[in-house]
């Protein structure tokens, strides 16, 4: 590794590195100011200390949006990743047609999540959307999809399931197509059960695999706001009041920036938590 | 033998139609929307079940020649393209060199390693956080509802992608061309522009294609930092219900507008994906 002279090294990285101090640091240390102070548009900004985190400790929509976010990246990660395996291991195997399904299959990952939230909204109609007509045709009973706060719930999550389950089945796939073959053939010749070689010798060796999908899941869900913000707008009510819809209000349509600054935080925080968890692994990759 | 070969051509069958099935339902919503874009408006909601155009109806492409026609969309279209290409060419013009830097040279004060997952560690930044500051300082800065604002943000949350994947490609490169290009008498910098850079091409050219995909799909900062002169096509997109009420034939229409340009460069680079979308975690 490495060439000789490196007198270009320094002149390569730190336009980089300065564009990530002015773009990101710069602003994470801004808003982290401004989360101590009262500011409203055309007034002046007032020091208030941690008020704005103890607002934070009694604001019950807060409450709310946390619930409904943990809820939703909880349940839509642990489907995304529990469906990816299962396709993975379906297309690998003896497929016809195999590229093009494959093919088909990254389509979701690139479709513009605004955009899936209103085609969403077609779909969920509730007078004669095919989801209901077909529902109505095969049992007689219609779904009260966005306007019942559970259902919408779950719309909200059939379309995040829809959109990120294909990533997972990508990556996960190509984990599998990575391992050696050898080793099946020994396990098949040990006459080894199918579900006993799956639990023994290739789910321990495409874990590390599965481990990076879930952590890129993770972070993602925490960021949801696109489709919820055209599927439901935070409702019913503020059933689907994902936290950074919730905090976007805050900011952007009320004004409250300092409050909503010291709710980024918050949010920043359990964003931290969790990769935490991953730190070692994440820092392995890249040896 | 004989008995084997039969159960193992059912299960070959059964396999065949789970995977028909997936694919029908990855599909489904793209097709939907395809469907209602080509449906005449008055038909809209009287056509049942899924739509099969031809059989059910008589496609038309009058949606997509109003929608095309609208001032509007083709100019938050125009806007969109901008915003997206700015963006990646800036980022691409960081990122390249700096991972090319973490390939070949050596970093005493912080690791290459560490640099590397400090780049990594944008990505986990959610954008409601630093929207409010973006906003606070645009807003100082009268850059609000500017493209120019768009396309520094873009270029921030993209330059991982950039950074990460192109130092992987050109790990990937034996150093030794470039070594020789130094005995011949080369500067660094001709080795790199000369040798590196073209040997690397087809993966920054995918990088390049998801940087334009992201910034095609932004949609929380497009809609805080604009509101008429640079918004965006998925701004108006999400605009567009209020106007109109519920008018499915255009919703669909500026849908598949919207997902058309990111899902077509997806499936040009393919073959990138998995290394791409992982920041080289995986490779595909």
């Amino acid at each position: 590794m490495g060439l000789k002279s490196g007198r270009i090294k320094y002149p390569f990285i730190l336009p980089s590195m300065i564009w990530v101090l002015a773009f990101t640091i710069f602003p994470l240390i801004y808003s982290f100011g401004l989360s101590f102070f009262r500011v409203r548009l055309g007034k002046p900004a007032t020091f208030i200390g941690l008020n704005n985190f103890i607002r934070i400790l009694s604001d019950y929509k807060l409450g709310n949006s946390l619930r409904v976010t943990l809820m939703y990246v909880a349940i839509t990660v642990s489907i995304q990743l529990v469906l990816g395996i299962l396709i993975a291991l379906l297309f690998h195997q003896e497929i016809k047609g195999k590229s093009i399904f494959r093919a088909l299959l990254i389509l979701p990952i690139f479709c513009t999540p605004i955009a899936v939230g209103y085609l969403g909204l077609t779909i969920f109609y509730e007078e004669g959307g095919p989801l209901n007509s077909i529902l109505m045709s095969l049992f007689g009973w219609k779904v009260p999809w966005l306007s019942n706060p559970f259902w919408a719930w779950v719309a909200v999550l059939l379309l995040d399931i829809w959109q990120w389950t294909p990533f997972c089945f990508l990556v996960i796939l190509a984990g599998l197509q990575s391992l050696p073959e050898e080793i099946y053939d020994a396990a098949y010749i040990d006459s080894s059960s199918e579900w006993e070689i799956f639990r023994k010798i290739t789910f321990p060796m495409v874990q590390p695999v599965v481990v990076i999908v879930l952590l890129l899941r993770l972070i993602e869900s925490f960021k949801i706001f696109d489709v919820i913000y055209s599927l439901t707008g935070g409702g019913p009510g503020t059933a689907t009041e994902v936290y950074s819809l919730y905090t976007y209000r805050t900011g952007l349509k009320f004004f409250d920036f300092g409050y909503a600054s010291a709710l980024g935080y918050v949010l920043l925080a359990m964003v931290m938590v969790v990769v935490n968890l991953f730190f070692r692994r994440v820092r392995q990759v890249y040896e | 033998m004989g008995v084997v070969r039969k159960k193992s051509k059912s299960l070959a069958v059964v396999r065949y139609v789970l995977a028909l099935l997936v694919v029908a339902w990855a599909v489904f919503l793209i097709y939907w929307g395809v469907v209602t874009s080509l449906k005449p408006p008055a038909e809209t909601f009287t056509i049942s079940g899924i739509s099969v155009p031809v059989l059910q109806f008589r496609p038309t492409l009058e949606n997509w020649k109003t929608e095309l026609s609208t001032r509007e969309s083709r100019f938050t279209l125009t806007n969109s393209v901008i915003v997206a290409v700015f963006a990646t060419v800036m980022a691409m013009l960081l990122g390249v060199p700096a991972g090319y830097a973490l390939a070949r040279f050596q970093f005493r004060r912080m690791k290459n390693r560490d640099l590397t997952v400090w780049f990594l560690s944008q990505r986990v930044l959610p954008p409601v956080v630093v929207v409010i500051p973006f906003f606070l300082l645009m807003r100082t800065l009268k850059l609000l509802d500017t493209q120019l604002a768009l396309i520094l943000i873009n270029a921030t949350f993209t330059l991982p992608f950039a950074v990460v994947i192109s130092r992987q490609a050109f790990q990937e490169l034996p150093v030794e061309l470039e070594e020789a290009a130094a005995v011949d008498g080369c500067s660094d910098f001709t080795a790199f522009l000369r040798i590196a850079f073209p040997l690397a091409a087809p993966t920054l050219v995918a990088v390049a294609a998801i940087c334009v995909a992201f910034t095609w799909n932004e949609f929380l900062f497009a809609l805080s930092l604009t509101s008429l002169k640079a918004k965006t096509f998925p701004v108006y997109l999400a605009g567009a219900e209020d106007t109109r009420g519920v008018q499915f034939w255009f919703m669909a229409t500026r849908a598949m507008l919207a997902l058309g340009p990111p899902t077509v460069l997806a499936l040009l680079i393919q073959r990138y994906i998995v290394r791409g979308l992982t920041f080289g975690a995986v490779k595909g």
